[in-house]
Order: C-alpha cells, then structure tokens, then sequence
C-alpha cells in the first residue's frame, strides 16, 4: 500500500524547505520512510511519525533551506523563539491557577473594553455613510431667546435656499410615517419626505430608477417614492421591475421611481422616502407661522466652515424678521454639523461607557502586571539559574517578554471571543432609537483594537519582571538566595500597583453608585398618573377618505367597543401619550390679560383627548371637572388645564371660567372656556419638568387624525392587543396599529439608557472591586510566607496574636487607604463629565461617595484580614528554626 | 587534541556512513543509528547534523534519482570525506591511547 502522508503538512514542508535538491532529498526520505511505516505500523500511527519529524524539521527550516548562509541568522533566533514559546506554555501549564486568573483578568479587560469600543466606533467615530459627511450641515428654526430648537417652516427653508452662498445645496425633509395600504395587510411604513435635491446634498445616487428632482417638489406634482434596500427586498421581493408600479400610501397613489442603494441609511433606518408635491403648495405649509417638523440638510461650499454657514444662515434670518414681523418675531437660525445633532443623544452616554472600560482594561492591566512581578519575584532564584549558566540577559529579558506577549495573545483571542458576545448583549440592551446601531459589530478596527489592546498588556506589563530580571546578576542572586534586595523591590512595585488598582476600582464604584442613584431617583419620580396595567397602541387615520365626519364616527364607534371589550375597566382616546411627549406645541393668549408682544408669548402642550381620558389614566382633578359624554357632541368651547398651567398664568387665583385661545392673538380660532384643572403629569419622559399643558375635548368638529388608544384592564394588558386589533380591523380593515405598548413598556424605555449605564457600570464595579480584592489578598499573603520569620521572632518575643493581626492587616489596608484618597480624589475630578448622566443626584453626592468608600474598604479589609490570619497561626519555634 | 572537534552524535554519525558504505542515505542512516547505537534521533535533528558536517568538510553527498517509492525525489547519497576519515583516525587514536594501561579497570565482575 502506499499512503499519501497528510497534505497539509507537505505543503507546509515544502514551503519551509523550498525546491533545490536538499529540500526534494529530505521530503522524499520522509516520504519513503512514512509509506514503509504505514505498512508496518498502520495508517495512523504512521501520519503521527510523520507530523513530528515534519514539525522538527520545520522548526530548523532555515539551517536545512541552506542556500544563503545570511538567512541562517535569522532563523536561529526564529528558531529560539519557538523554544522560548514551547518552553512558556510548559511553564504556564505547570501553574494553573496563576494562568487562569491572568487570562481570566485580561480576557474580561480586553473583552469589555472591545464591544464597548466597537460600539462607540461604530456609532461615534466612524464618519457618517454618506458622502463628504463632514461637509454636511444641519439647520432648523430656533427661538432667539431660548436657543430651543424648533422646527423649520416651509418658506424660511425656501428662503434660506435662495439666498445662502456659503451653502452649496440645501434639502429639506421630515419625517412623515404613511400607512400603506392595497396589500394583503395595511401596514405602517417609516417614511420621511424630502426635497427634489436631498439625495444629492447628502451625496446618494439610486441603484434602480431615477433621483427624485426639482420637479417633484412643485406644488400639485404627482407624489413619487423611493424605497430602501431592506424595504424592497422584504415587501416587494426584490422585484428588478419595480421602478413605475404604484404604492397607496394614506390612501394616494404614489409611483415608485428609485430603489435606494444597500446600506444606505439617513440618521435612522426609513421604508421609503416621499416627495414633497402632494403638500408643498398647502396652505398649512405656505404659512411662514408655522413649523411643520421640516428641517434642512445641507452640504457646505467648497472651502467654508460650519460657523461661517452659520454666521450667514443668521443673518439670513434676521432680515427675514424684518420682512415678516408677523411671524418671524423671535425666529433664528441654528446650524450645526450633521454628525454633531445626530448624536446628541447618545455622546454622552457612549463616551462615559468609553471611559470607564478605559478604568477596566487599566485595571486588567494593573493586575496582570501585579501577577507577573509576584511570579517574577518567585522565579529570580530560576532567573539567576539560568544567568550564571550563561544566558544572556537579552536573552533573559526577551524570555519574559515573550512570556507576557504569549499569555495577553491567548487572553486576546479569549477576550475577543467575550466581547462578541456582550456586543449582542449591549446591543440588546441598547435605548431604542439609539443611530446606528445596524452597523455595530466586532468589525476589522474592533479586532485592531482588541489586538492593540492586547499588545499593550503584554508588553507594557510584562515590561515589569522583564526589567526587574535585567537587574538579576546571576552569582550575587545565586548567593543571597531569597533574601531582600530584589524581592523588597519587587514587594515596592505590588504596592505601588495595589494602590493604582484600588483607586481606580474607586473610580468605577462612584461611577456605579451614582448611576444606582439616578435609576433608583427616575423610578422614584412621580409620574403624575397609574401606569399599571395600562395597555397603549396607536393609530394614524391619513389620508382623503378620512373626512371629520368619519373621524369623529370612528373614534366614538372605537372606544365604546373597546370598552365593550371583556377585560377592559375603562378606556380612552389621546392625542399624546404621557412619558411618549408632546405633538402639538402651540402658542396661545390668554383672555384677562391685554395680549403682550409676541416674543413674550407664552406656548403650550395642546393634548385633544376624549372623555374618560383623565380617569383612564388615573390624573388626579384638583378643581372643576372633567370632560364627559355631553362636551363632545356640545358646541360650547372648553378645556382643561394642568396645575402647572394654572399656576403659572393665573397665580393665586381661581381658574375656573376663565378664558383662553389657542394661536396668535389675530388669529381667528375661538375663545375657551377653563372648566377643570388636573394634576401635572411627567409628559415629555421622566426627566423633564412638566409643561404647561391645555387638553380639549375630542368633538365632531374637533378630531385628531392620530391618535392613541389607552386601556385599562383588571388583568395583564399585554393580553388585550390582539381583542383592539380585532376591533380596529372590524371597523376599518385599512388601519394599522402602532407601537403597541404598556406603560410599564413605555417607563422602562423611557429609563433605557440610564439603565444600560447603570448595568454596565455595575459590572464594571464589581469587576474592579473583586481584581482589586483578589490582588490586595495575593500582596498580604505573599508579605506573609515573607516574613514568617520575623512574625515568629516578635511572637517569641512576647508579641500577643492581636498586635500580629492588627500590624499585618493595617498594612494591607493601608494601601487600600491611600488607594482609596486618590480614587476619591479622580472621581471628584471627573464629576464634571457624568453630571450630564445623572438625574436627582449631585456627581458628587456625599452620601454615595460614602458608600462607595465603606464598600471598598470593608472589601479590603477581608481581604486582608483572610492572610493575616494565617500569621496568626504562625508557630514560633516552627517559624524560627526554618531558617 | 585532535585538530577537528568531534561531538559525541557527529562521531556516531561519521562511523555510520562510513559503515553503510557508498549507498547510504539518510533512512538508512536513521535505521543503523537506532539498530545498532539504541539512539532514536528526530528527523530535525539529523539532518541538522549532516548538514553542521557538510560544513566542517568531513561529509560529501551526491544525488541519485529517486524512484516511485518516494514520488520520484531524489537521494542524497552521503560518503566520509578524507579529512572525515582523518578526523575519525585521529580521534581513534586519541581515545586508544587514553584507555591504554586501564582496561583491567573496567573487566565485567566474574561469575
């Protein structure tokens, strides 16, 4: 029989050994003997000679390649390297524990610190998907006098596109959702309308069809769509022939013109974009008063900063109030950098996160140092073996350095295996809404950084025993044996590194205390209403069909069947949820007073609701009434206020029966009576204060075209969705619910990127706290097989078991103490950047300082306390005759 | 001292090919090293060796085509130079005369 030895390991023979008549002559002599082997000895037995002999040529490869003698060199030192890394695995095998808690240690460090690091690249550094991202801008409405952002109105965008130089291309667009109808089911769909040119400011051509155009903005222009990648590939199959097929989108047809390339994404995932057509000759938009959720996109000219497109985007806007005092009273311009609004969210929150796995991977680091030094110290009597033998001290010292090098590699692979895995984690735990968290994933620069990572550990930390091995002089160490010198050295720099450890587990603890704090203090806030068992969903009636009529039929229809539901208590219709924030801010006068100017105007959260809202959702009324059957069929205007309202505009007074109107003070909507106030409620999340607010009845000459359906139920609200969407469909097969939610559901995203900072700071913490405790134990017990010696001749001296305890502990925490100044002290320095984090608590709140302290030292103190015991124990005369 | 340094496996080896005669090549070399010296010896290191003797000038090879047994690669047939043998001599010689006068030393206890 003649076997084929296993290729693989041919192939790489091969290579080692290159062609020539030496290389042909060693590969066919194995060859030769393997096949001879396989009849004698079998298949395998054969292939496991073989494997090795190829392994120990290989190792030599560069000696037997031969030709050029100046390779030889080289490949000796290969050669070592190979036998240095053998020999490191040997000796790490024979200590287990120690090569457990450095992988361990450097696994969780370089781990936590990847996925955290590939989330923040993804999210923050990497440069936006679009073209010349930094050339992009972004520009809306603001109020002079408070700097709040507000929408752009339709004319001042068209204006500021006449007239900016400095602007190469300006867009508009808003997020429009659409109900997408004349499938097998009706379906939301996420959409924002754009201008003609928004593809081209943000540098996006599609991939199917033609770009939207000039054309399709002009008022009456048949309406237009281009679909997302993901969007055509799920809905319409990725059809090739879909460019001129028609959506019913809210009940218009709208032509498919573009499919939009793979991976491109603007700020947040879309369905589709719209053109602007079918609305931008309305009446609603002409009207410079008004801000329709549009803001502007824009790519600077070659060659102009952000703020000189923003100095001039000002100016454009101070002349438009001089032109149209009527409704740009108070109006500016705010332009920033697209990246910059874009992330305004979540910068913070990243970034803090970034920092503390910053603390973490220092931490690991410190640690492994720790560990190494302690093992570098029990070796010096094998260092100093091998010195006076005659090995080198490069040698020595690149021993140790491959030493560390092999181990941080090995605890790299292993982080990076961790950190794919809490990268889905995070993810998952992500805030909803959180940009781009499609594109996160342990990616090239993830590894990058992973491998970095890992190369500082290794060699920055294993720099340590390397240097204290240089020092070794082989006789001297040889004779001193394991006496002071370099060990005292070495007992230094552990406790220079404990107090680095501990203070930067302190840094950590405050960290998480103070997120403890803020979760414990937004779930404390009073939130004004009951959010148990309260199911929410909502709906969108867009579109012709849907006149006032058939609203106000429908929404009477829907909420006396709803409430016919078995299971439902009570429930109500809303324009706006709670938690979920406003949709409707208005300005409004109020009677009594002579109306002021209008930047003194004051403005407010109008909140249409139907009866029985109020009760639903458990508000408290402090005075008057609330809405009931008779307002909605009534023509008497009325509303009810928040206290916050009441307050605020009529203080100290009675506001029942007085007056107000929603508007500007010339504007024709009518006068309302106040009829009731109820408790403020938290409206625009947890963290908010409450706005004044003004609730109106839903009416038949007053409907909402989207609205929310709250219930409540004796029960578990999750289980009345499927009973509403049945109900919804038997009255309208057309519409589509929305964002079902309970409002447990709806508190807990509202707390979502508190709590992921929280759970991450947690764990980070007590990562900290259990490497800090485990070192500060390995310093003490090591301190003490030192000086077992000496604690046995202060015993024998008359020293009582106390005193001995005491002294071994107190020198342990000392360390903790000094740690634990200094982790105080960078904490107090870093209260400025997590302040932003927190909520109902100071950064640098005493009482959680206090309990960060008392943590850790409590923690030191066992670790201390577990070794010292062991002195205790020491027997003199034992300890005495030892030496 | 002789004028060449030996090692104790460069001196093993030397007589091996010396013993095999012109034929020998490397398989060969491995089997009568283990066959009659006990000494198990990676490939590694053998060749090594022969190559370190190559370079001092006491081993010459010359190549033979290879056959099918071993995919049609070819031998390197291995053969003491003349300053291999000198070298061997020398050594030889050295070692005779340090044991001349001792050997009684060493007799095997007589049953």
């Amino acid at each position: 029989m003649t076997g084929v030895p296993p290729p693989v390991v041919d192939r790489l023979l091969r290579r080692a050994l290159r062609d020539g008549t030496r290389g042909d002559s060693i590969r066919g002599d194995l060859v030769e003997e393997f096949r001879e082997r396989c009849t004698r000895d079998g298949g395998w037995r054969a292939r496991w000679w073989y494997l090795r002999q190829a392994f120990s040529i290989w190792v030599r490869a560069g000696r037997l390649a031969g030709d050029a003698p100046g390779r030889r060199r080289r490949h000796m030192t290969l050669e070592s390297i190979v036998h240095d890394v053998k020999y490191t695995l040997r000796s790490y095998a024979k200590t287990p524990s120690f090569t457990l808690a450095v992988l361990a240690t450097l696994a969780l460090g370089i781990g936590a610190s990847t996925a955290i690091f590939s989330m923040v690249n993804a999210i923050l550094l990497r440069p936006l998907p679009l073209e010349h991202p930094d050339r992009l801008i972004y520009v809306s409405d603001a109020s002079a006098r408070t700097g709040g952002f507000m929408s752009a109105a339709w004319p001042n965008y068209l204006d500021w596109r006449a007239r900016a130089r400095s602007v190469e291309m300006l867009a508009a667009s808003r997020e429009e959702p659409q109900t997408l109808t004349g499938r097998e089911r009706p379906r939301r769909v996420r959409a924002r309308r754009i201008t003609g040119n928004f593809f081209r400011v943000v540098g996006v051509r599609p991939a199917l069809g033609r770009d939207f155009s000039d054309d399709d903005d002009r008022p009456g222009a048949a309406c237009v769509t281009a679909l997302s990648d993901p969007f055509w590939r799920t809905e319409l199959g990725a059809d090739p022939a879909v460019v001129g097929q028609v959506l019913q989108l809210s009940d218009l047809p709208c032509t498919i013109v573009a499919v939009m390339p793979r991976g491109f994404e603007y700020l947040r995932p879309y369905d589709i974009f719209i053109s602007m057509g079918p609305v931008s000759g309305s009446a609603n938009l002409v009207n410079r008063g008004n801000h329709n959720g549009f803001n502007s996109t824009g790519r600077l000219a070659a060659g102009v900063t952000v703020d000189a497109a923003a100095r001039e985007l000002r100016e454009i806007s101070a002349a438009l109030e001089r032109e149209h005092p009527a409704t740009n009273t108070d109006v500016t311009a705010k332009t920033e950098r697209l990246s910059d609004r874009f992330l305004v969210n979540v910068r913070l929150t990243l970034l803090a996160l970034f920092g503390a796995v910053g603390f973490l991977l220092l931490i690991a680091c410190v640690n492994v140092a720790n560990l190494l030094v302690a093992r570098g110290a029990a070796r010096q009597h094998e260092l100093a073996v091998r010195s006076a033998l005659g090995g080198g001290r490069g040698r020595l010292v690149g021993q140790l350095l491959i030493e560390s090098t092999v181990i941080s590699a090995i605890g790299g692979a292993l982080g990076v295996a961790l950190a794919a895995w809490l990268l889905r984690v995070l993810v998952a735990a992500a805030p909803d809404g959180t940009p781009r968290l499609a594109s996160v994933s342990l990616d090239v620069a993830a590894l990058e950084f992973a491998l970095a990572a890992a190369a500082i550990c290794g060699l920055v930390f294993g720099a340590f025993p390397a240097f204290q091995a240089a020092g070794v002089r082989g006789q001297q160490a040889l004779i001193r044996g394991r006496a002071a010198g370099f060990t005292a050295g070495s007992h230094r720099l552990r406790r220079g590194l404990m107090i680095v450890e501990t203070a930067l587990a302190i840094v950590l603890l405050a960290g998480a205390g103070l997120m403890i704090r803020t979760l414990q203090q937004l779930t404390a806030v009073e939130t004004g209403f009951n959010p148990d068992r309260l199911l929410t969903t909502q709906l969108e009636m867009n579109g012709p069909r849907w006149t006032m009529e058939k609203q106000h039929e429908f929404t009477r229809e829907l909420v006396s069947r709803v409430r016919a539901l078995p299971g439902v208590a009570s429930a109500a219709l809303t324009f706006a949820l709670p938690i979920d924030g406003s949709q409707w801010n208005s300005v409004f006068v109020v009677a009594e007073n002579s109306a002021p100017p209008r930047s003194a105007l004051r403005s407010a959260a109008f909140t249409p609701v139907s009866e029985g809202y109020f009760e639903t959702i458990g508000m408290r009324l402090v005075r008057g009434r609330t809405f009931d059957v008779r307002d909605s069929g009534s023509a008497q205007k009325i509303v009810v206020v928040n206290e916050a309202f009441a307050r605020q505009m009529w203080p100290g007074a009675d506001p029942i029966g007085r007056r107000l109107k929603q508007g500007w003070p010339e504007d024709k909507t009518e006068w309302r009576e106040v009829v009731g106030v109820v408790g403020d409620v938290k409206f625009n999340g947890l963290r908010e204060e409450t706005p004044i607010q003004v609730y109106l009845p839903l009416t038949k000459d007053e409907t909402s075209r989207h609205l929310a359906i709250v219930a409540r139920t004796p029960g578990d609200p999750s289980s009345l969705t499927s009973a509403i969407a049945a109900v919804v469909h038997d009255l309208d097969k057309d519409l589509p619910l929305f964002l079902t939610r309970t409002m447990d559901q709806m508190l807990d995203t509202s707390m979502a990127q508190q709590r992921l900072s929280m759970i991450v700071f947690i764990v980070f913490a007590v990562l900290a706290v259990t490497l800090a405790a485990i070192g500060l134990y390995g310093v003490v017990a090591h301190a003490v097989t030192e000086r077992t010696h000496e604690i046995g001749v202060r015993m024998a001296l008359g020293a009582g078991r106390r005193d001995v305890l005491a002294l071994v502990v107190s020198q342990g925490l000392s360390m903790a103490v000094v740690g634990t100044v200094i982790g105080v002290a960078g904490a107090l320095a870093l209260s400025r950047v997590v302040q932003g984090l927190l909520f109902g608590v100071t950064a640098t709140d005493p009482m959680t300082f206090a309990a960060v302290v008392g943590t850790l030292l409590t923690v030191a103190l066992v670790a201390c306390t577990v070794p010292a015991y062991r002195a205790v124990r020491v027997d003199p005369s034992a300890a005495l005759r030892a030496e | 001292m002789p004028d060449t340094y030996l090692g104790e496996f460069e001196h093993l080896l030397l007589l091996t090919v010396l013993r095999l005669g012109p034929d020998g090549f490397a398989v060969d070399i491995a089997r009568e090293l283990e066959s009659r010296a006990g000494r198990r010896v990676s490939r590694g290191a053998l060749y090594t060796s022969l190559d370190r003797l190559e370079d001092k000038g006491l081993l010459k090879w010359k190549t033979a085509p290879g056959g099918p047994e071993r995919d049609g690669l070819p031998r390197r047939l291995y053969a003491v130079t003349p300053s291999g043998v000198a070298a061997l001599r020398e050594w030889r010689d050295l070692l005779q005369r340090m044991w001349r006068g001792i050997g009684h030393l060493l007799k095997e206890p007589s049953a």
